[in-house]
């Protein structure tokens, strides 16, 4: 009899189910970490790195399997191989009955792409393990350079924390159970335009100094993601025709969640809030944006509305009728509830944060950036030292919105440079 | 780099025109710079054209033999024999593609579609019976060993393809009610079919009971 009689698996976390379930070609649920070295990557010890990082993160090595009522993780004995690459930025990754792993590691020149699925980890965990699989190859490429009591690596947690639902642990089930998640009802303005052939995704990379940003920000007397939320709002009205004004501009900002709750996990632990403007009614001028939504940002990141959120995606779980509907059919619920979710939203923002490596790598390492596959022209953004880079996706190929933003901030005297793939 | 005086932004890879306003930009001189950082990725839209070619050849020829039917009358309808049997054709390659990921799940099916298909032929050209008689015991009884052959050559573990034998050998007993019945006339095949899965489901239950077990305690929590 062959070893492997009881094989590990997992249940999917609540904010990852909506994932496999929406998933298609337009919109992949795919997001992309690079980084940016100096020289070129080598793909060997690259393996390398990936083989040691990848022991302290199990789910990594899971593939997705249906259930007849859940979608859940099954620990898979595939061996990841780091590419050459070959498919264009933020391709498929899920593709229902194969059995493939949910992340690529993909190298180009100088480099390192790694494309996660969605379902698996949301943007911190994806950066814990991107910190980790370069802290490992740069220790093996320069062992020379590097003594051996360099900064050790911080593993922050335990692998039973890192695997651990972090939904399930902060739910309390008095806060507001059983409420269902409201669909808002109005329609947002959908920005609209030409598609991209076979469905690519177009990048639009701006890499600026963070300080630069953040003093301007500071001018405004606001936060960096607050300043960069309204400057969106700022480029989505400029672009936008003014019979289209009546709706308002929706933008969907996640939020990590291990902030505010006790939590290690390195699967998806994060919320979202809708920030609106209605720009019929209120002032267009960039200082009045930020004032609306820096009160919205409060409103949203109260704990009490947190913890409503927590216990919104637990619904579905602990809902007694939704645990026995088929999973065939649960799909095509998620999907038509999506879809009327999205009609609430004109696109998304999602700051990151700042990458910490230890500061002896400076000299190697130019840049991090990431971006995720998108339905509409959306922004993902994060900074590494001085260098802040803000991705635009589309699945369009006009470029106005992206003009307007990145041109806003070349007239404020902010250099910018620009990357893209298409 | 090159610069866009229109955006007042640098570009990192080389452009013939600026990505975020479409103006013309002045190439670079020197090559130092030119490193690429995203490859061009070929398009892979050919593939699909064989495929809608022969679409369209099957609508040809449901056209065409409907088209002589009605100019030289038979006493059998055989344009609309034709038109099923394309369907057929079709109907079962899409579920051979779709299900293309994981092969034990598309023996299965395709063991479901060929059995409904052969009741379904078998009644349109009067019932005469072989449909219940030889192709689903066959069917069901081939399928069992092609998994249990493929699982061996792929070297599959167990718990990737026992459900879907288990399946099978519950399909492959089904005949049992066209025996009590008297369905059938000819029951070797069907005798066959029940014994084969009976032996199967047997030495499933003894030999992989745990995996069973655990397999429907993954695939089925709530």
């Amino acid at each position: 009899m062959k070893p492997d009689n009881k094989v590990k698996w997992t249940r999917m976390d609540n904010a990852s189910k909506i994932f496999p379930a929406t998933t298609n070609n337009r919109d992949t649920k795919v997001f992309r970490f690079a980084c940016e070295l100096y020289d070129e990557v080598d793909p060997e010890i690259l393996q390398k790195a990936l083989d040691i990082t990848l022991d302290g993160f199990p789910l990594f090595k899971s593939v997705l399997r249906r259930g007849f009522f859940w979608y859940y993780f099954e620990s898979s004995d595939l061996l990841p191989t780091v590419e050459i690459e070959s498919e264009p930025v933020c391709a498929a990754l899920y593709i229902k009955e194969k059995r493939n792993l949910l992340f690529r590691l993909f190298y180009f020149n100088n480099r390192i792409n790694l494309e996660v699925f969605h379902a698996l980890t949301d943007g911190a965990g994806v950066i814990w393990f991107m910190e980790t699989l370069v802290y490992h190859y740069m220790t093996i490429k320069y062992k020379d350079i590097f003594p051996k009591d360099i900064a050790k690596i911080n593993y922050k947690a335990s692998i039973s924390q890192k695997m651990s639902d972090s939904f399930e642990k902060n739910y309390r089930k008095g806060s507001s159970a059983f409420k269902k998640p409201q669909i808002p009802n109005i329609k947002a303005y959908q920005m609209r335009g030409t598609r991209v052939d076979e469905n690519r995704t177009k990048l639009i990379e701006g890499a600026m100094s963070a300080k630069a940003v953040l003093d301007l920000a500071h001018e405004y007397e606001t936060t960096l993601t607050i300043f960069l939320t309204s400057l969106f709002f700022y480029s989505i009205y400029k672009d936008m025709p003014s019979k289209m004004r009546k709706k308002p501009v929706v933008l969907s900002v996640p939020i990590n969640l291990r902030q505010y709750f006790e939590s290690f996990t390195a699967r998806n632990f994060f919320s979202t809030m809708n920030v609106s403007y209605d720009f019929e009614n209120k002032s267009a001028e960039l200082s009045d944006i930020i004032t609306s939504i820096t009160e919205s940002f409060k409103e949203g990141l109260s704990m009490e509305n947190l913890n409503k959120h927590v216990a919104e995606l637990m619904s579905l779980e602990k809902n007694p009728i939704a645990r026995i509907i088929p999973l065939t059919l649960k799909d095509y619920t998620l999907k038509v509830a999506n879809a009327i979710a999205d009609r609430g939203v004109t696109s998304s923002i999602s700051n990151i944060g700042r990458i910490v490596m230890p500061p002896e790598f400076a000299a190697y390492i130019h840049q991090f950036s990431i971006c995720v596959s998108a339905r509409r022209p959306q922004i993902v953004l994060c900074s590494y030292g001085d260098r802040l880079v803000i991705s635009f996706t589309s699945p369009f190929l006009d470029t106005d919105v992206q003009r307007i933003f990145f041109q806003f901030l070349t007239n404020r005297g902010i250099d910018v440079e620009i990357t893209t793939n298409l | 780099m090159q610069y866009c005086n229109h955006c007042k932004v640098k570009l990192k890879n080389q452009k013939e025109q600026c990505p975020l306003c479409g103006n013309k930009l002045a190439p670079l001189e020197d090559d130092l710079e030119k490193k690429e950082i995203f490859p061009i990725i070929p398009s892979y839209l050919k593939s699909h054209l064989t495929l809608r070619i022969l679409i369209l050849i099957s609508i040809i020829l449901i056209v065409f033999s409907f088209s002589i039917y009605a100019i030289f009358p038979a006493t059998l309808n055989w344009p609309l024999l034709l038109t099923f049997g394309l369907i057929s054709i079709w109907l079962d390659l899409i579920f051979l593609v779709q299900k293309r990921f994981h092969i034990p799940k598309k023996i299965v099916w395709q063991v479901a579609i060929l059995s409904l298909l052969s009741i379904f032929w078998d009644w349109k050209i009067g019932w005469i019976g072989w449909s219940i008689t030889y192709v689903i015991p066959i069917l069901c009884l081939v399928a069992m060993i092609i998994m249990y052959s493929i699982a061996i050559i792929m070297k599959l573990s167990p718990r990737d393809y026992i459900t879907y034998v288990f399946i099978d050998a519950l399909f492959g007993i089904i005949p049992i009610i066209f025996i009590l019945f008297n369905l059938v006339d000819v029951i070797y095949p069907s005798i066959i079919s029940i014994a084969i899965s009976v032996i199967f489901l047997a030495a499933i239950f003894i030999l992989q009971g745990k995996s069973i077990i655990s397999e429907l305690d993954k695939r089925m929590h709530m």
